[in-house]
């Protein structure tokens, strides 16, 4: 009981705390004010607390599918306004902070809004039973711990970085965190039949286990699936290509106009 | 493209996805009573999408989970839910309650 609590919350908190660490690192190289952070957290816990006491509602919606399609849209926006924030980091370096910092904080509250709902919910099962409760809560703090530090870690190694491998770390985990997001999204919207179902492409079990320590990690880390399906697949690709390829494409159209002008 | 291209090109799928008519998949049953599955295992048929309504009579939330079959949903105390499976090649499927996983387990077996 302890141990499968330390996992289950470890994983939730860990995605948030690498996403939230990344950012920071990020505005920190860009010499921006980091109290966004404290608007995401508060947004985020409160966000977290709203959406796990309304779930019972929102279950039954769209023929009992109602988690599926909200929790993928919390995706889908995430990973939107991670791709504005990402284009317009791109083309204007020092420039539309207040914007870049609304982006990030949009992005991180609503990833905290998603984890913070998911351990709420797995908490919620033990109020009622005074046996278990101790070691769910211990394990729980236990996972959390051990997520934050993660966080922790992963921030001062890459402010440590000089800023330009610094930015392409940052980069490559945040495209690697969207297109998680987003293979988790289609994977929902497929589970509740508004996406067509596909056959696996593949299955990479025998080398890494989906519920082994490693692949939990890695499945938190960049949304590895040991079986995934084409569309899991293209909605992957299309993380990536969001965040690593459109940002220098839009900079490259914005050059030409400007030269053009 | 641009980014604004992108969203319309996105809208329009999500568009087609919910107009698309939600076919009559075949639907099993699933109850979970005192962390237990029933029935623990069954069979399904393959190449199909399969319907599985979910209840829970216990009072605490349970989560429905797979790796095999790539789902994993929350259902709480007292509700039922749908999960969609499924087309599935032949072969066994493992699941389990993740806030259970001592006890709630079970398999569908795809034939």
């Amino acid at each position: 009981m302890l141990l499968s609590s330390v996992v289950i919350i470890l994983r939730e908190v860990l995605e948030g705390s690498l996403l939230m660490s990344v950012l920071l690192a990020l505005s920190w190289h860009r010499g921006m004010n980091l109290r966004w952070s404290w608007v995401a957290l508060l947004f985020g816990f409160l966000g977290a607390f709203l959406y796990a006491s309304e779930f019972e509602k929102v279950s039954m919606w769209f023929d009992y599918v109602g988690q599926e399609i909200v929790n993928a849209s919390l995706h889908i926006v995430i990973v939107l306004f991670l791709t504005g924030f990402a284009v317009l980091d791109q083309i204007v370096e020092k420039g539309y902070t207040k914007t870049k910092i609304i982006f990030m904080t949009v992005a991180a509250s609503l990833t905290i809004v998603r984890e913070g709902s998911e351990i709420l919910l797995y908490l919620s099962g033990f109020l009622n039973n005074n046996d278990v409760l101790p070691s769910a809560i211990l394990g729980g703090i236990i996972g959390a711990g051990i997520g934050l530090s993660v966080g922790a870690l992963l921030y001062y190694l890459l402010t440590y970085l000089i800023p330009t491998y610094a930015r392409k770390v940052a980069y490559i985990m945040l495209a690697l965190f969207a297109a998680g997001m987003l293979s988790h999204a289609v994977t929902m919207l497929t589970q509740a039949d508004w996406l067509p179902s596909y056959h696996v492409l593949w299955d990479t079990s025998s080398w890494l286990k989906e519920n082994s320590l490693l692949g939990q990690l890695l499945y938190a880390i960049m949304g590895y699936e040991a079986t995934p399906t084409a569309i899991q697949l293209a909605a992957y690709i299309t993380g990536i290509l969001l965040l690593l390829v459109l940002p220098k494409l839009v900079n490259k159209l914005v050059g030409l106009y400007a030269k053009n002008k | 493209m641009n980014n604004k291209s992108w969203k319309i090109i996105f809208l329009m799928m999500l568009w087609l996805a919910c107009i698309s008519p939600v076919s009559a998949a075949p639907e099993f049953k699933i109850e979970i009573k005192n962390h237990l599955f029933y029935p623990a295992e069954f069979t399904v048929p393959i190449d199909t999408k399969i319907k599985l309504r979910i209840f829970n009579r216990d009072p605490t939330p349970e989560e429905f989970e797979s790796y095999e079959l790539n789902r994993e949903k929350v259902i709480l105390g007292n509700s039922q839910t749908v999960i969609f499976i499924g087309p599935l090649t032949p072969g066994e499927y493992p699941y389990f309650g993740e806030f259970n996983p001592k006890t709630a387990q079970g398999k569908i077996i795809a034939k």
